[in-house]
């Protein structure tokens, strides 16, 4: 470089000037630009040797590089180096190491997985994944859910079971929760008294005379209350009813505020507007049988399984 | 304006240079403004206020058209306008057509803008305008094209710098790459929406044929003509080799046009496509550097003014800076390296290292020159470009160094697998690991920022500074034709 930087005060410019003083030495090109260029030449070409690069025609080369996959149709190719062969290279790969836990997972029943400290870090390992991409959308990473909209997962309080078999059930045809409204066959003053019983039965702030009108009301055939949610009010996992006396709460807002009046305000809502809006996808068909039964698990081990 | 000033009022159109210098300033302040609070939206979600006025989406091609066509598009035209000028040592062959040009560019930029607030948008990178919009560049770019030209054709000197065949390329290539890009139906004559007339990868590559290259002759060629006029005039140094600069220059010229498929590696985009853009984008390596050899070179003999110049050391950074992402450029787009970086924030670095430490620095540095010139007066405060240079540079450290930890960890998060041959993170998780990065990514850009705000304000006291003084000199010069 210094060499060159003193011989650069002896070269001629090339006799040209503009603007008053602008001026160009004509320095030969540096020789390590040159060669560092020839370089990126030779490595182009060899590029070009290993993967595939030029058309021709309508075809193009397919380079010296291979690839060798199974197809859907379980059958081996080898074909020149490209992004889908390589996929399912690699898709062949993940598969072949899944593959004797799933198949374990087939053969095993829900007791014996959850109690084989291996096939429980596979659990963890895939279902995580699984959840991930299928669940968390609604019920959130960590399976926390959000209160308004999609049921927490990792609670012991669950709509429609907690057993294995119920867990199961749910993933394979999915759910739909659904209540009427109540203000078109209630007056305003009647869902306000049912309000206050509920808050009552969750040990929440409320208006102790409205609330014994609303366990009348409750109990009785004008709002029929007990006929889904039980005479005891604890719900009935059959059809997915909730239990009112757990202060747990899955449609009513009821956490978002700490005035007990907004409180109740949040339950006479739900009871007057009613709800069709608990859609749980079926899952049968869109995941493997498999898979379903590692999401089994992972949902049953999360928190509250029964 | 009363002014007649010594480096020339009547030989020269210097009014149009000086209407773009400020509005490049005024870009570079909106532009940067909107791009620190994107950045904190990535950081600090509740900004998105639950609008979809503020929301990210509408943000980024506002803050992308700003800083690229407001600050660099008015810097170019600035600077286009004046070497061109000086030196063919010639006036611009039409006042009215380069007024067009100016007021034709910044509505376009206005509209751009607030279409893009209000929802409209063609979802093509860089090239979000609307059909509308684009015709109206369209007209702006053949006017630009037939005076820059026409300048040329009229010079007092027999020979072209090099600074010109630079800009020339800049001009011709955008001319193509946006009436072919920008090829589209309108669903309706009065309706803003409009539909490509290429479909699936085919839209794809001409995208991204576009794309590449508006990097590489807007965001490259245009600026090495800035560089090579005002690097010399500022180091008062001849150009280190002419014989470089020739071979360089057609090389990127030929060299570019090619690489745009390596923006689609692991795509629909047939594979031989990017293989062979990957190649020719390691063949344009030395091709690119050649510019930074040029450069820096022209100032050996004189590297004391790397000292004593801070306008100098603007330029010497950008060098560098270009020279580093230039070399960074062809490495992620080897297949391999680019199966990491594909889709990450490193991507996102490595054009911030380009746009800031390239683009911005070589403007600044050439405006710093340019504007005292243009108003016949001297930088208002050398101070405040010091503490600019240090700003921005900073600035644009802290941003590269959080996108490329933050670009790399995305890249291996989303690759790893654990032993059961499951992925290892999910989605979720690799964005939660961003947030410190995207802090950090928030505080370069306000670093950056306050920089330029620094200018805005330095040249705006030269501006007031020079034209105070041209009014004393007036006064002056009437007294004194009074007394005789």
């Amino acid at each position: 470089m210094s060499e060159q930087k003193l011989q650069s005060q002896t070269v001629q410019t090339t006799g040209h000037a503009w603007d008053g003083d602008l001026q160009e030495y004509n320095n030969p090109l540096p020789v390590w630009w040159v060669y560092t260029f020839y370089a990126t030449v030779i490595f182009s070409i060899i590029y070009w040797v290993i993967y595939p690069s030029w058309p021709i025609g309508k075809d193009w080369i397919g380079g010296l590089s291979k690839i060798t996959y199974v197809n859907s149709a379980g059958e081996t190719r080898t074909h020149s180096w490209n992004t889908r062969a390589l996929l399912l290279k690699d898709l062949n790969q993940a598969a072949a190491e899944q593959k004797p836990y799933f198949d374990k997972v087939s053969s095993m029943s829900y007791e014996q997985i959850a109690k084989d400290p291996e096939m429980n870090g596979f659990i963890l390992s895939a279902g995580k994944a699984l959840f991930a991409d299928n669940c968390a959308p609604c019920h959130q990473a960590g399976g926390q859910g959000v209160v308004a909209f999609f049921p927490n997962l990792t609670d012991d309080d669950w709509l429609y079971g907690g057993s294995f078999d119920k867990i199961h059930e749910t993933l394979m045809g999915g759910r739909r929760g659904y209540m009427p409204a109540f203000s078109d066959v209630l007056a305003g003053e009647q869902i306000d008294q049912l309000a206050n019983y509920v808050a009552k039965l969750s040990g929440i702030g409320h208006d102790a005379t409205k609330a014994a009108a609303g366990d009348v009301l409750f109990h009785s055939e004008t709002a029929a209350c007990y006929y889904c949610h039980s005479s005891d009010a604890r719900g009935r996992k059959d059809i997915g009813a909730p239990n009112l006396t757990d202060n747990i709460w899955l449609w009513a807002n009821v956490p978002a505020t700490d005035a007990a009046e907004g409180k109740v305000a949040a339950i006479r809502s739900v009871i007057a507007n009613g709800l069709n809006k608990g859609v749980m996808p079926a899952w049968a068909g869109r995941l493997s049988p498999e898979q379903i039964k590692v999401l089994t698990v992972y949902v049953h081990e999360l928190g509250g399984g029964q | 304006m009363a002014v007649t000033t010594y480096s020339g009022a009547e030989q020269y159109n210097f009014d149009i240079v000086k209407k773009f210098a400020v509005m490049s300033l005024v870009w570079a302040v909106i532009g940067m403004l909107v791009g620190v609070y994107i950045a904190s939206e990535l950081a600090w979600p509740f900004l998105n206020f639950d609008s979809p006025y503020f929301s990210f989406g509408r943000f980024r091609p506002v803050h992308t058209t700003s800083v690229i066509f407001g600050f660099g598009g008015s810097a170019l035209f600035a600077t286009s306008y004046y070497v061109v000028q000086r030196t063919c040592q010639t006036r611009l062959i039409s006042d009215g057509m380069a007024s067009f040009t100016f007021w034709g560019w910044m509505a376009a930029i206005v509209l751009a803008d607030f279409s893009y607030v209000l929802g409209y948008t063609q979802s093509r990178e860089y090239a979000e305008m609307e059909w509308p919009i684009d015709i109206l560049i369209e007209l702006v770019w053949v006017t630009y094209l037939i005076v820059f030209v026409g300048t040329i054709m009229r010079r007092k000197q027999p020979h072209i710098y090099v600074a010109n065949w630079f800009y020339l390329s800049f001009i011709l290539a955008t001319a193509l790459l946006h009436t072919f890009n920008n090829l589209a139906m309108p669903i309706d004559l009065f309706s803003m929406k409009s539909y490509s007339l290429f479909s699936g990868t085919q839209d794809a590559m001409t995208q991204w044929w576009y794309g590449h290259n508006a990097v590489g002759f807007f965001l490259t060629a245009a600026f090495l003509g800035m560089m090579y006029y005002f690097v010399p005039k500022q180091a008062g140094r001849p150009i280190y080799s002419y014989r470089l600069s020739i071979v360089h220059f057609w090389a990127l010229s030929f060299m570019y046009m090619w690489v745009g498929g390596h923006h689609l590696h692991w795509t629909a985009l047939p594979d031989w496509t990017s293989s062979l853009a990957a190649a020719f984008s390691i063949l344009l390596l030395m091709p690119s550097w050649g510019g930074m050899i040029n450069g820096i070179m022209t100032l050996s003999g004189a590297w004391d003014k790397m000292r004593t110049d801070p306008v100098m050391r603007f330029m010497i950074v950008a060098l560098s800076f270009y020279g580093m992402s230039t070399f960074e450029g062809p490495m992620m787009s080897l297949k391999e390296v680019n199966a990491l970086s594909h889709y990450t924030d490193w991507t996102v670095g490595h054009v911030h290292s380009g746009a800031l430490g390239w683009v911005a620095m070589i403007s600044f540095g050439s405006l710093y020159h340019m504007m005292p010139k243009l108003w016949d007066t001297r930088i208002y405060s050398r101070r405040l470009v010091e503490w600019h240079f240090w700003l921005a540079t900073i600035g644009i450290v802290l941003y590269i160094v959080a996108m490329w930890i933050s670009g790399i960890t995305q890249g291996l998060m989303w690759r790893a697998f654990d032993e059961f041959g499951n992925l290892q993170y999910s989605f979720a998780e690799s964005v939660a690991a961003m947030m410190p990065f995207y802090a950090m990514r928030a505080i370069g850009g306000m670093f950056f920022l306050t920089g330029t705000v620094l200018m805005a304000f330095n040249m705006f006291m030269t501006i007031r500074q020079g034209k105070r003084e041209s009014a004393a000199l007036d006064a002056k010069l009437a007294a004194k034709m009074a007394h005789a």
